[in-house]
């Protein structure tokens, strides 16, 4: 076997999926599950070091274009192909997948009804969502897409709380009419020109008029919108959010609305760029509203799920305005949002769902002074929350700072634009604190609340919960204390696709031709850039 | 000397390695890591103990004139931009290292005593050593976004330390509010770096400062703008060192153990912004709008803050405002281009007022015997009195904090305060008359409040009195905004429930030598610092002088003049004499009734008494507003936005229905659906 042969996707994703086949003649002899977890653990440990692998001796950091390529054909009359490569964007979110996947198994390990159905979902999930991130081929990835949502579907509905039904089944209709959109756009694109291919670098070469692009656009937008969330097509996710297992819960909020914010860039950015530099302004405009309206009505949330599910919705804003900064920073600060958020959003929501566990409530008035029974629990949900309100020396103050500097030094805007954008997004970095910290202060601080300790035992964290939240905090700090580990992975993919972008937005291309003008400005901008650092002579 | 610098990283780092350390082993193996109490204290006391002996070689080797130093390497980059972090040493960083970790090493040891029988005493090391790394890294920063990333983490540990008896519902509120607060002038902080750097492309001091200034002169950049972005940046030492109108988390956050109170919230945290001004000079002194904006700033907070600590009857409170009013001195020294005697005055202020802190722990330490473990009690200066019989010691430093701060010559508050408004002065008359009327209520309140804690007879036995004070009986004369009383009833009852079994002495007693040796040490430099600044010899202002202007001092000494000096310096002890002698016939011989001086103006009372009104006008209207706002979004969110989602979804039901008896099957119209659409777009895209 030749490591650089193998094909190292397909054997990630299908083998958690084959793997399922085994789970029911798993013996269980005492009932409770154990052996079944402990399968589900195991096969979602190897498939993540089979990644981390394929990851360390396949991927190359400075090679922008797709690595680890697979081609295989399906359907060539339709020109559908099996084909999947992994390139700056989708190895980041590929890993994000294959970690939190498999700390979600270990989270799961307080659910027992049910075991073989439900880690035959999530093994099922597992695989799914690397295809989501790998697949190169527009009509497979709807597929994949589409496929995503039954699991989703049937862990809502079936170990979710009270309006489980309700819940699900808005989440189904919700994103399967928007994807109804990707499928439209997808065969557009596909039979747009003399020869009909799904091939995503061959969309990518086709040379769509400006008006086609925009409709497609618009398709795809919905679509991803509907996934990431952007307002106003949220509602479904404080439902869903709210009503899920913790498990669930971490792949919904760290996998799950990274596949909106993943599409957008690999579909609406990559494939469409004119439309795109058109759409720019509105995805700017939804990303400060998302930030200011989602902090706004956590701040309002009287329940803990819906209240962090809102400040998901909150963060996923920056990956909008990151993605449409057309700047090299704006573009990798919003991958690196998504990873972030990826994993904080998974660590707090394990850690909201442990807490369920003990007050079995999650209205915030039937809290208080929680924190003297659980001081462990209290502290690493104060870390946590830290994390979320983008605390230096963790991953989401990095990523905010890189939207924020990019989105600044943006030239595709007028300075009119840039300045209230700005500041309203900045505006987002008051409220966060405002409703994470007062949840803090309702849930933990004060005298112990005797009604609560009266009925329902309060007990510490256990050493597996301990263990999930560390390995969730050594990447949230490591990238805080060191982003380039993570944005090295990357860069030299969207350093390429910010270059091969810019030159759709007119102001841009404008400046670009005009050469006297330009080189005098670039000039300067050029001797700024080498000037030297602080010398020590100049003090 | 070169292998010194570069281990200075060290002097942060060693901290944070304690910090970590003891932290992990809370977090593993609690129950053993808190039994071993005393062992985790020396363990990062002495680790803070190393990091002193550094910053101490380290300014030697400064004073020997060695270059200043810098170390960077590459944190992150994404296509051209490139941002650096590291470590830079030069005059500002050494003083400010041997301050800090002096004052933090000082307050460790001083914590053994205080905290002696918290059950959270590991923890309470663990976070001062983490907040001491995040306070080394601030000073040692080399750019504008590493000082921001320590910044922001000097007020996470504030927030996890004024939080850190989380069962108490003040301590809960003030914890959040100091953090907000401090957000909301790190939000302009932010702007401010965002707009320099898309100005100047650069985080760094200097480089900023040339290409800002060369930008507003060959009017690229309008000065206007360039004036926004300074006081944007402003904003952010506007909140960390509480000036007007963000002063307001200050005082709340003495909910937290006093050791914090004397090493955050005096000496270190809130001198940061004074340092970042002083950091920002390059930028801010060619900008005269903003020095104008800061030096304001300044006065009107000295003024301010000195006016609300006249009633104060809370120790701590009283010393609060007391420390927003010092800053204020600071902040306008800045504002007005006196870089070196405003950070003089920082050092200076660094230690007496940690010092008059930790004398009010130890005071409080003492009360606790008498009152109970109620801070409500513990701290009100209305059961004190005569204390200075019992604990000797504390009454002496505390004496020496009062005679520095007023500025009474020789000691150390009278030359940094008399350099900052004879500096004043020069600039600008109306300011140095706000410093100077500010200094008459300086003495008069920090008096007031040694006369009435240690002079006299002691109080803390009256019951009746004590009942007032604790809100129980309805004569409630606490101020407003303080706390709700009924929350202190609470919070009392539960404490004396856990701790009824150790207090009720008669007296209070002498603290333990852990905390009276780190008062004694804290009073030399509060007696003698001060001379190292001396007008005619001023050796502080050869060390530490604006970049750009070196010499200034040998000009200084050569300009200097005996009879401005005497005039201003008396001018400034005459109207501190005023004071203290108004407080001793107030509250020493009480010849003057302070009530009947309350009474005769009621309105000034009640201004000063309730804070000039600011707290309760942030309740009302952006406190308020903003929960409202939030609120009715969720109801937008809820009715209308998932109401449009839910009657799409009942209209969907319906039509569903209907199509059924319609059409044959669904899945025939899901692709009769696909069919129109493709075609829609091909038609559109033919037009």
């Amino acid at each position: 076997m030749n490591p650089d042969t193998f094909p190292w996707l397909s054997t990630l994703i299908f083998f958690p999926i084959v793997a399922t086949v085994a789970l029911p003649f798993i013996p269980d002899p005492k009932g409770k599950g154990d052996p079944i977890r402990w399968y589900a653990l195991v096969i979602g440990l190897i498939d993540f070091v089979l990644l981390i692998y394929a990851f360390y001796t396949q991927y190359d950091f400075a090679e922008s274009g797709l690595q680890m390529v697979e081609h295989y054909d399906w359907l060539p009359q339709l020109g559908v192909q099996w084909s999947v490569g992994a390139d700056g964007l989708s190895m980041p979110l590929i890993l994000l997948t294959g970690f939190i996947t498999s700390l979600a198994i270990l989270a799961s390990w307080p659910v027992t009804y049910k075991p073989r159905l439900f880690y035959f979902l999530i093994l099922a999930m597992y695989g799914g969502q690397i295809a989501v991130f790998a697949v190169q081929d527009l009509l497979v990835f709807f597929l994949v897409w589409e496929l995503e949502l039954v699991p989703v579907y049937l862990l809502l509905s079936i170990w979710g709380g009270y309006k489980r039904l309700y819940a699900a089944t808005k989440f189904i209709l919700y994103t399967a009419i928007s994807s109804l959109f990707i499928l439209v756009a997808a065969l557009a694109m596909a039979f747009f020109g003399p020869d009909l291919t799904f091939d995503l670098q061959s969309l990518a070469a086709k040379d769509y008029p400006l008006t086609f692009q925009l409709l497609c656009y618009t398709g795809f937008l919905v679509a991803f919108a509907v996934k990431l969330p952007i307002v106003p097509l949220h509602t479904w996710l404080p439902d869903a959010h709210g009503e899920a297992t913790a498990p669930v819960h971490m792949l919904l909020a760290g996998i799950l609305l990274k596949m909106g914010g993943y599409a957008l860039i690999r579909m609406n950015v990559e494939l469409l760029p004119d439309a795109h530099a058109y759409f720019a302004p509105a995805l700017i405009i939804l990303g400060v509203v998302n930030i200011i309206y989602a902090a706004l009505t956590s701040f309002a949330q009287r329940n803990l799920k819906r209240k962090i599910a809102y400040s998901s919705i909150s963060h996923m804003g920056f990956v909008l305005i990151g993605i449409a900064s057309f700047t090299d920073l704006g573009m990798s600060g919003a991958v690196l949002q998504m990873v972030s958020h990826g994993l904080i959003g998974a660590s707090l929501f394990f850690l909201v769902g442990a807490t369920y566990d003990r007050t079995h409530t999650l209205i915030l008035e039937e809290m208080g002074g929680v924190a003297q029974n659980m001081p462990k629990i209290f502290a690493m949900f104060t870390t946590c929350s830290m994390a979320s309100l983008a605390l230096p020396g963790m991953s989401g103050f990095v990523a905010e700072l890189m939207v924020f500097v990019g989105l600044a030094t943006s030239d595709a805007y007028s300075l009119t634009f840039r300045v209230p954008v700005v500041i309203l997004a900045g505006i987002g970095v008051i409220l966060t604190p405002i409703y994470l910290l007062s949840m803090l202060r309702e849930i933990f601080y004060g005298p112990e609340n005797k009604e609560l300790t009266s009925h329902e035992k309060l007990v510490d964290a256990e050493p597996r919960e301990i263990f999930v939240i560390a390995c969730l905090l050594v990447p949230i700090i490591g990238i805080g204390l060191y982003p380039k580990i993570i944005t090295q992975i990357y860069d030299a993919k969207t350093t390429q696709l910010v270059a091969y972008i810019r030159p759709s937005v007119p102001s841009i291309a404008l400046r670009e031709t005009t050469t006297v003008a330009s080189a005098s400005s670039d000039l300067a901008q050029a001797e700024f850039r080498q000037a030297p650092l602080l010398k020590p002579s100049e003090f | 000397m070169d292998s010194l610098y570069q281990f200075a990283w060290l002097i942060p780092v060693l901290p944070l390695g304690g910090a970590f350390l003891v932290g992990l082993g809370l977090i593993s193996y609690n129950k053993q890591t808190n039994a071993l109490r005393q062992i985790n204290a020396a363990f990062i006391v002495s680790l803070m103990g190393a990091a002193m002996v550094l910053s101490f070689a380290i300014l030697w080797s400064q004073i020997q004139d060695h270059d200043p130093y810098l170390m960077t390497f590459e944190w992150a980059s994404a296509g051209a931009f490139h941002l650096t972090m590291g470590y830079t040493i030069d005059h500002l960083t050494s003083l400010m290292l041997v301050v800090v970790t002096t004052v933090a090493f000082l307050v460790m040891i001083y914590t053994d005593g205080y905290m002696a029988h918290d059950p959270g005493y590991v923890r309470f090391y663990a976070y001062l050593s983490l907040f001491s790394f995040s306070m080394l890294g601030l000073v040692v920063s080399p750019n504008l976004v590493q000082i921001y990333i320590f910044w922001e983490l000097v007020g996470m540990c504030s927030y996890l330390l004024v939080g850190f008896w989380y069962d108490r519902k003040p301590a809960a509120n003030a914890c959040q509010k100091a953090f907000v607060t401090n957000r909301v002038g790190d939000f302009g902080l932010l702007l401010g770096i965002l707009g320099l750097y898309w100005a100047t492309n650069s985080f760094e001091f200097d480089i900023m400062g040339e290409r800002l200034q060369s930008l507003v002169s060959t009017g690229e950049l309008s000065g206007v703008v360039a004036a926004i972005f300074a006081i944007l940046v402003f904003m952010g030492p506007m909140a960390k060192s509480a000036q007007f109108p963000l002063h307001v988390w200050l005082p709340e956050a003495m909910e937290g153990p006093t050791p914090i109170s004397a090493l955050i919230h005096a000496a270190t945290m809130v001198a940061a912004g004074v340092f970042l001004v002083a950091r920002m000079f390059p930028v801010f002194s060619g900008i005269s709008t903003a020095m104008q904006f800061i030096a304001w700033t300044g006065a009107i907070t000295a003024f301010l803050g000195a006016t609300i600590a006249v009633t104060q009857n809370d120790i701590k409170k009283g010393l609060a405002y007391s420390t927003i009013s010092q800053l204020g001195y600071m902040v306008m020294a800045m504002g007005i281009g006196a870089y070196s005697a405003g950070l003089f005055h920082l050092m200076t202020h660094a230690y007496f007022k940690a010092m008059l802190f930790l004398g009010s722990g130890s005071v409080i330490h003492g009360m606790e015997a008498v009152v109970g473990h109620n801070p409500a009690l513990a701290q009100d200066m209305r059961l004190m009195g005569g204390l200075r019989k019992y604990m000797p010691v504390t009454g002496l430093t505390f004496l020496v904090g009062c005679l520095a701060i007023c500025g009474i010559p020789p000691f150390a508050g009278f030359w940094s305060k008399d350099e900052i408004l004879s500096s004043a002065f020069a600039a600008n008359p109306a300011l140095w008359l706000v410093g100077w009327l500010t200094a008459g209520l300086t003495a008069f309140y920090m008096f007031r409040m040694y006369f009435s804690t240690f002079e006299g007879d002691f109080r803390g036995n009256i019951n009746a009195l004590r009942e007032q004070i604790d809100g129980k009986s309805p004569a409630l004369n606490f101020g407003p905004g303080a706390m709700d009383p009924r929350e202190l009833t609470m919070v009392a009852e539960q404490e004396a429930h856990h701790h009824d079994d150790h207090h009720h002495a008669d007296e209070p007693h002498e603290s333990p030598i852990t905390m009276t040796l780190p008062l004694m040490v804290l009073a030399l430099p509060s007696i003698a610092i001060g001379l190292l600044g001396m007008p005619f010899n001023n050796r502080f202002e050869a060390f530490i002088y604006a970049p750009g202007e070196a010499n200034a001092a040998l000009e200084a000494a050569a300009e200097f003049e005996w009879s401005e000096f005497l005039l201003m310096a008396g001018n400034s002890v005459g109207i501190a004499l005023i004071g203290i002698t108004l407080a001793s016939l107030m509250y020493r011989t009480r010849q003057v009734d302070p009530a009947a001086i309350a009474n005769r103006f009621p309105s000034l009372y009640e201004f000063s008494l309730n804070k000039w009104f600011i707290d309760d006008l942030y309740e009302r209207t952006i406190i308020k507003g903003c929960r409202r706002i939030a609120r009715q979004v969720l109801e937008v969110d809820f009715k209308v936005v998932d109401g449009i989602v839910n009657f799409a979804g009942f209209l969907a039901v319906l039509t569903g229905e209907g199509l059924k008896y319609l059409e044959s099957g669904r899945i025939q119209f899901y692709l009769f659906i696909i069919f129109m659409a493709v075609l829609g777009i091909s038609i559109a895209t033919v037009i």
